[in-house]
């Protein structure tokens, strides 16, 4: 299957209806207040097709916050192994990406060290906003941006406002 | 040719493997060539039993006119009996086949078979006693050789307590049962049960209820009636594991066929009032086993426990069967007879079963404590596939006979509206009620029961060294067999008990019972239908029905097996289960009332100014609340009494010179008056 | 149970129609810093590496690579220097490729 109609079978089956679990692997929790603000009627994901789900068995989508504790990594790996395919994988928070935490005996520092990640949403923590974007990437119905965004600013530097 | 001549073969057999066992048996050779008679003799009490139940009662016959102890002996082989023998020989041939792998040849093994046989004949005895004496003889050399057979190994004091009570338990009854048969002889005239039977009606209806209530109270104690049952706990934990299924699975139902033999074929009493008190013992007696079979963890009591539930339920048939005799309906009176039976022959199978194998884990593990054990399915598989059909049988879970025998007792229960009374009616719905409550505490229980030792992880090392090489598996095998036999079978068991039954109480059941297609009636055509092997082959063939759903809809695109979702749990560890009293914790607690558990826990940080934490040690003790209640000021009102008598044995030759003096004194005026 | 369902008329729907129209939230939203390559020269972006507590940016030969996925929005950097970083604004910021994160933002070339 190539990398496009992976795409469309992903977009034609969780386009519209999607089970998330999610997993914290040593977060401070804030990812995971933000996450839970995602079912709260300002943000509402069930408006999108989103559910969350307790069980991975029923899961459609991993949500990892956290940099991935050594002493989390099996539990980590069973569950990602509980889920039936297809599933995505997603990151989010600095700590998942690889940020605050290095890689030391007590931790992997990112995610990406036990699980294959499909998906990065940075922030610390990520807004429900970034989330939804997140989310929407992975299923397809948005498209990502960063990639075009090039994090610079080019007006003169005597022309700016000097703020301290 | 008669069913007596089985019997008589099956007592040669018994008496020869009882010689053998005590010449030899400190051999392995002779310990097999003595299991191998006594198997022998198992098979001909099983024909014999088993066709007695067809054949009617045989004439009373006194062999060669010998005597026994005060009489002459006078064997009949009833119908009553019929079920009561079969089941005393298919357990003989089951402990005959397991003893040799499960008892090691020595002095003590010898004497040890040796009782068991005259234990075996004992039972015979008492079940083929056409006469009161020969009654009584046999009665007592069971009791004796059971009390030997429970001294197996005499130096560990719980092994002389149980044994003790055993004793003290089986003579109180002992002094009943003579005072019963005393009574009925004496107003009829006659000493063979036969002619009791026969001339009941010279027995006034006063002098009937007491010896009823004397027989019930007497047979009550060897049959484990609730407060009788007091030794069941004691004796049969620390007897070997054949002994206590041979007291379990045969000696209990020996007090059973006594209270059937004075409630239906002896002068059986008139009016309600007897039956309901014997339905209201046997509910209770039920209630009250399985309540406290829930709080043990020792796997022998739990199972004594359960044979006192089981003996409750066996009497609570008896007891309705007399009422609706009572209120005239005689279809219910006989049907419920047959239930009752229906329930021995079963309770025996599987108790029987359940002990022995009880024996085969305590041999491989070194422990009989539930809590010790655990993951056996997997080292003991044998004994666990023939332990679980055990179990099935006897939380009543159909297809399997327990779950036949117990339908039929509920199905005769709830037809108590046919009583005219409608107090009675009431009260046996009640009992029928009380029935249902230990029925569902039963399958909790043996959950427990088999789920704890055998399945999950061990809980320690000696669990998981356990072992199957060289446990003995054929006889507990055979039970499990019996057991399937017993309720596929159902009809053919059901036509020999209807005949039976009609021997014992003159009723025809045959076409009600059974309307020629496997479907069991319960006396009425109008109340309930139910077909036992019908059942068996529906369940068998429900079970492929998973099969086949998964042949027909399996994924053909590739899967990945990964383990069962477990919630990520890094690794498991043994304490992580469920404990046997864990488990029973929820009975515990509601039925706190009864159990009275005396609790203490001690915490470290009691003592320690510090208040540092540790290790909390928690200890439950249940009240034992009929020994110390009941038994215990017993005891003292008799030590008392004894204390009150103790001056006249004052060792002063003076007073006992007194003493002649007075009554001959004594005697010189009464004869002159 | 009347006076909810009044009182929630009254407020009208309180549900963001994000993503098919803007958020107007979103303006305060922490987000990660854009680099003002003009400003930056290499001893700014030593300094402006040796800052960020995360290890978002690293110095590297002419260029600051900065990893937006390890940046926690904290402002150290811009604090820092105000002249070379301000908040970029954006936080639509998820990513299918992790090398897409990865901004290496050239520096001021001094002679």
């Amino acid at each position: 299957m190539t990398a496009e109609e992976l795409q469309e079978t992903i977009a034609r089956q969780f386009g519209r209806s999607l089970h998330i679990r999610t997993l914290d692997t040593g977060s401070c929790a804030v990812c995971e207040q933000e996450i839970r603000l995602l079912a709260a009627p300002h943000y509402d994901l069930q408006r999108l097709g989103f559910f969350f789900t307790p069980a991975p068995r029923h899961a459609d989508l991993l949500l990892v916050t956290g940099p991935m504790i050594r002493a989390f990594e099996v539990a980590a790996r069973k569950t990602y192994d509980a889920m039936p395919g297809p599933k995505i994988v997603v990151a989010t928070g600095a700590c998942a990406l690889g940020g605050v935490y290095p890689a030391d005996p007590f931790t992997h520092g990112t995610v990406d060290a036990v699980l294959p990640v499909d998906v990065w949403i940075p922030g610390c923590p990520p807004s429900p906003l970034a989330l939804l974007q997140g989310l929407g990437v992975a299923v397809g119905r948005l498209a990502g941006k960063v990639r075009d965004l090039p994090f610079t600013v080019d007006d003169d530097p005597e022309r700016t406002r000097g703020d301290s | 040719m008669t069913p007596l001549d089985f019997l008589y073969a099956a007592a040669a057999a018994w008496i020869t493997a009882a010689l053998v066992g005590v010449l030899a048996a400190r051999t392995a050779g002779g310990l097999l060539a003595c299991c191998a008679v006594s198997a022998l003799g198992g098979v001909a009490a099983a024909a014999g039993g088993g066709w007695s139940l067809v054949y009617g009662d045989t004439p009373v016959v006194s062999p060669g006119g010998a005597t026994v102890v005060g009489g002459p002996l006078q064997l009949q082989a009833t119908s009553l009996a019929g079920v009561f023998t079969a089941l005393l020989g298919v357990v003989a041939v089951a402990i005959a086949w397991y003893a040799p792998r499960y008892h090691t040849p020595s002095g003590g093994t010898a004497l040890y078979v040796a009782a068991y046989n005259v234990a075996l004949l004992g039972c015979l005895a008492v079940l083929t006693a056409g006469g009161m004496v020969t009654f009584l003889v046999a009665w007592e050399t069971m009791s004796l050789a059971c009390y030997l057979l429970i001294l197996r190994h005499p130096r560990a004091f719980p092994v002389a307590r149980g044994a003790f009570w055993f004793l003290a338990l089986s003579e109180a009854g002992f002094l009943l049962v003579v005072a019963a048969f005393v009574i009925l002889s004496a107003k009829t005239g006659y000493t063979t049960l036969a002619g009791i039977s026969a001339h009941s009606e010279l027995v006034p209806g006063g002098w009937r209820a007491a010896a009823y209530l004397l027989a019930l109270t007497g047979f009550g104690f060897k049959a484990g009636l609730v407060p009788l049952h007091v030794w069941l706990p004691e004796a049969h934990p620390v007897a070997p594991a054949d002994g206590s299924a041979f007291l379990s699975g045969v000696v209990v139902k020996m007090g059973v066929y006594g209270i059937a033999l004075f409630a239906f074929r002896l002068a059986p009493p008139a009016g309600a009032w007897p039956g309901l008190v014997t339905m209201g013992g046997g509910a209770v007696t039920a209630a009250i086993g399985i309540l406290y079979a829930m709080a043990e963890r020792d796997i022998k009591k739990f199972l004594a426990y359960s044979t006192i539930e089981n003996t409750g339920i066996i009497v609570t048939a008896f007891g309705a069967a007399m009422i609706f005799h009572a209120s005239g309906q005689r279809a219910l009176w006989a049907f419920l007879l047959i239930a009752g039976i229906y329930h021995v022959a079963n309770h025996g199978c599987y108790k029987t079963l359940l002990f022995l194998e009880a024996g085969v884990t305590e041999h491989a593990t070194g422990t009989r404590d539930m809590d010790r054990l655990g993951g056996l399915v997997h080292r003991l598989p044998r004994s666990a596939v023939i332990a679980f059909v055990g179990t099935l049988g006897i939380a009543a879970l159909p297809p399997l006979n327990g779950f036949v025998s117990e339908w039929l007792i509920f199905q005769g229960l709830f037809q108590g509206f046919r009583t005219g009374s409608h107090l009675t009616g009431i009260l046996i719905v009640l009992a029928a009620g009380i029935l249902g409550l230990t029925g569902g505490l039963a399958v909790y229980a043996f959950v427990r029961g088999f789920g704890i030792p055998y399945l999950g992880m061990p809980r320690t090392r000696q669990a998981a060294a356990a072992s199957d090489d060289g446990q003995p598996a054929g006889g507990p095998a055979l039970l499990a067999v019996a057991c399937v036999a017993l309720a596929v079978g159902a009809p053919v068991v059901l036509y020999a008990l209807g005949k039976a039954a009609r021997t014992v109480t003159g009723v025809t059941l045959g076409p009600l019972l059974l309307p020629g297609n496997l479907t069991v009636i319960p006396a009425h055509t109008d109340f309930a239908a139910f077909s036992p092997t019908y059942l068996a082959v529906f369940l068998t063939c429900a079970l492929a029905v998973p099969l086949l759903i998964y042949l027909a809809g399996r994924p053909r695109a590739g899967s990945a097996s990964v383990p069962v979702w477990d919630g990520g749990i890094v690794s498991f560890k043994p304490r992580m289960q469920y404990s046997a009293m864990t488990f029973s914790a929820p009975t515990r607690v509601t039925f706190n009332a009864l159990y009275r558990p005396s609790i203490s826990v001690s915490r470290p940080s009691d003592d320690d100014p510090a208040g540092r934490s540790g290790p909390v040690h928690y200890e439950a003790q249940v009240t034992p609340a009929f020994q110390r209640y009941l038994y215990r000021p017993l005891v003292r009102c008799l030590e008392w009494l004894a204390d009150l008598v103790r001056p006249m044995q004052s060792g002063d030759v003076n007073l006992y010179l007194l003493y002649v003096f007075a009554v001959i004194l004594l005697a010189y005026l009464l004869g002159a008056v | 149970m009347t006076l909810w369902f009044i009182r929630g008329l009254r407020r009208g729907v309180v549900t963001t129609r994000y993503p098919a129209r803007p958020d107007p939230s979103a303006r305060f939203l922490p987000t990660p810093p854009a680099f003002r390559p003009r400003a930056l020269t290499r001893e700014t972006a030593g300094r402006l590496a040796a800052t960020c507590p995360s290890g978002a940016l690293r110095l590297d030969d002419l260029t600051l690579v900065y990893d937006v996925g390890r940046c926690t929005a904290c402002g150290r950097c811009a604090a820092e220097a105000p002249a070379a970083v301000q908040s970029s604004g954006e936080f639509e910021l998820a990513a299918t490729v992790r090398s897409e994160l990865i901004k290496r933002i050239p520096l001021r070339e001094t002679s």
